[in-house]
């Protein structure tokens, strides 16, 4: 008998960022947080008691509802410079300094899709953003 | 993104390299944002000196950049105000008794002013912090399209003075006078979808700043609608502001009949009902405090107060409380530099540096990365500064005591917590 087919979710969004890019989902239910909350150099949050708490994401899509706090969220663009940036960015909805952080991130990014992404999708799954359709390709790890 | 003949024409660089590279990443911004067009900014831009080379992108500017362009005595379009210096946070005034470094070092200081000097000659104004628009004095009026870029401020311009912004100040929107016109830009994004009840008229100022914690958590990016609150001060809208930017990122609300786009409920209201409400009441102002408040001795040794930077009425207040007495710990009180100058002429420096505290001005502990008096237990009154320090601390822990102003300086002067909200 041959193991079933994995489950595949297809999503259509808005592209923010171009490009294409996949890799392991990491899934946070809640908001990020920037500025003191977070490790640029290490690639990780580090406000307690969130679910991500010194969870790396260097080279994960990093799938998350929106931020919270302060402009210091351009943080999580600013990993880059510290090459612990994610590979790719999927949010349910954006707002302007997480535009600016993807911009400065340079990974895919896409928001507003036809469903939550952080109900769709469990860490773990293998997601492949493609930043130039607007299109995410999830693939169920079970 | 749809751009004017002008636009164009600076996109191909007929107004020279710098205005073709802002117009560059204006343009990536908007595409970024899925705005289909530029707006002229007729209000203010802010900026933070110190973040002009990363938060760009692909297109950053440099400080040689900067300085060649206020050589040749090029100025920003539009009126621009000075944010804190950041990467790090620098104290403007007072440094001389902060007791910390590199900040106590006349040569950093004298250094970190210096690159500042380029954004003045260009034409923005030194307020330098976090709340300029206490200081500023030329606001925007309702419905002019402005850039600011600090989350504490940004309420203030959408929700409180009716003017239109998203959280993007920059250098590139000062220096053309341009800015994407996506979101709170647009009036129907201006409308709220959450409807939120206060179960009591809100009277103290740490009431105002937990309740603005519970609402952001509440609404997360959305705008919300709140009723039954009372009739708040501007120190309780600043310190609401920056809570409702720490517990979610809520950047516009309404009160009805008090903020200017509210005068009734369903005016502000989008669509035909509210998406969720809610009552907060002393029960979510409490849990907000108990997340607040992680020390577990009573033993305080620095006490931070300033966040957003203290109005003149908030150091008047502490200094007030704090004549003829004697801080037995490390005590920071922190204003913007136009307010140090008020403080300086009314007493209240000497009064704050005769009880052995410190009045500065420009920055904060969070934004110094870790400058601040050795401490295990850190106190203060404000729910933003009382939540983040723990990150900036990371991975050491620091333990929090937060609470009312008078908390605080009944602590500095005991090097005891006693919080007024503190269970028994």
């Amino acid at each position: 008998m041959s193991e079933p087919a994995p489950r595949k979710i297809v999503l259509k969004g808005r592209a923010v960022i171009g490009g294409v890019a996949e890799g392991e989902a990491l899934v946070s239910d809640r908001p990020l947080m920037g500025w003191g909350m977070v490790n640029d150099k290490m690639g990780y949050t580090v406000e307690k008691g969130h679910p991500l708490y010194e969870v790396p994401f260097k080279g994960k899509v990093l799938v998350f509802p929106g931020m919270r706090g302060s402009g210091g969220f351009i943080m999580y663009g600013r990993t880059r410079a510290f090459d612990t940036h994610p590979a790719a960015f999927v949010y349910t909805r954006g707002n302007s300094v997480m535009y600016l952080a993807s911009m400065n991130a340079k990974v895919p990014t896409i928001t507003d899709l036809d469903g939550d992404p952080v109900e769709l999708i469990d860490t773990g799954d293998w997601v492949r953003v493609d930043g130039d359709k607007g299109i995410v390709e999830v693939t169920k790890k079970r | 993104m749809q751009l004017n003949d002008e636009e164009k024409r600076i996109l191909d660089g007929a107004q020279g390299y710098m205005a073709q590279k802002c117009m560059k990443f204006l343009v990536a911004y908007g595409e970024a944002a899925g705005a289909e067009r530029l707006v002229d900014i007729n209000g203010t831009v802010d900026i933070h000196p110190g973040s002009l080379s990363w938060v760009a992108g692909e297109f950053p500017i440099t400080q040689e950049e900067i300085e060649e362009l206020a050589r040749k005595g090029e100025r920003f379009k539009v009126p621009t105000y000075g944010n804190k210096p950041v990467n790090p946070g620098l104290i403007i005034d007072g440094w001389e008794t902060c007791g910390t470094r590199p900040n106590n070092d006349p040569e950093y200081h004298k250094r970190r002013m210096q690159s500042i000097k380029p954004l003045i000659q260009m034409g923005m104004v030194p307020t330098l912090s976090c709340d300029y628009y206490l200081v500023g004095t030329f606001w925007p009026t309702k419905g002019q399209h402005c850039s600011w870029g600090e989350s504490s401020a940004i309420p203030w311009c959408n929700a409180v003075l009716g003017a239109r912004t998203n959280f993007d100040g920059c250098f590139q929107a000062a220096y053309l006078g341009k800015i994407p016109y996506h979101d709170l830009h647009v009036p129907e994004r201006r409308l709220a979808t959450i409807l939120v009840e206060s179960e009591s008229v809100l009277k103290s100022d740490m009431e105002y700043d937990l309740f603005g914690w519970a609402v952001g958590e509440f609404c997360g990016m959305e705008v919300p609608t709140l009723v039954g609150v009372g009739s708040p001060r501007t120190n309780q809208l600043v310190k609401m502001n920056s809570a409702l930017c720490t517990g979610g990122q809520v950047r516009m609300y309404h009160i009805v009949g008090v903020t200017p786009e509210a005068p009734t409920l369903e005016a502000t209201r989008r669509g035909a009902k509210w998406a969720k409400q809610t009552v907060i009441g002393k029960k979510e102002l409490r849990a907000v405090y108990d997340l607040l408040n992680t020390a577990k001795t009573d033993d305080v040794d620095f006490v931070y107060l300033g966040c957003p930077h203290y109005s003149i009425e908030e150091v008047q207040r502490v200094a007030r409380l704090l004549e003829g007495k004697k801080c037995r710990i490390a005590t920071w009180v922190m204003t913007n530099p136009a307010t140090y100058q008020l403080a300086e002429m009314m007493g209240y420096r000497d009064i704050i540096e005769t009880a052995g505290a410190s009045l500065l001005s420009g920055t904060c502990a969070c934004e110094l990365r870790g400058e601040y008096p050795p401490a295990q237990v850190f106190a203060t009154d404000a729910a933003k500064q009382a939540y983040y320090i723990k990150g900036h601390a990371h991975p050491k822990e620091l333990g929090v005591c937060y609470g009312t102003t008078e908390d605080c300086v009944r602590a500095a002067v005991t090097g005891k917590w006693q919080g007024e909200w503190r269970e028994a």
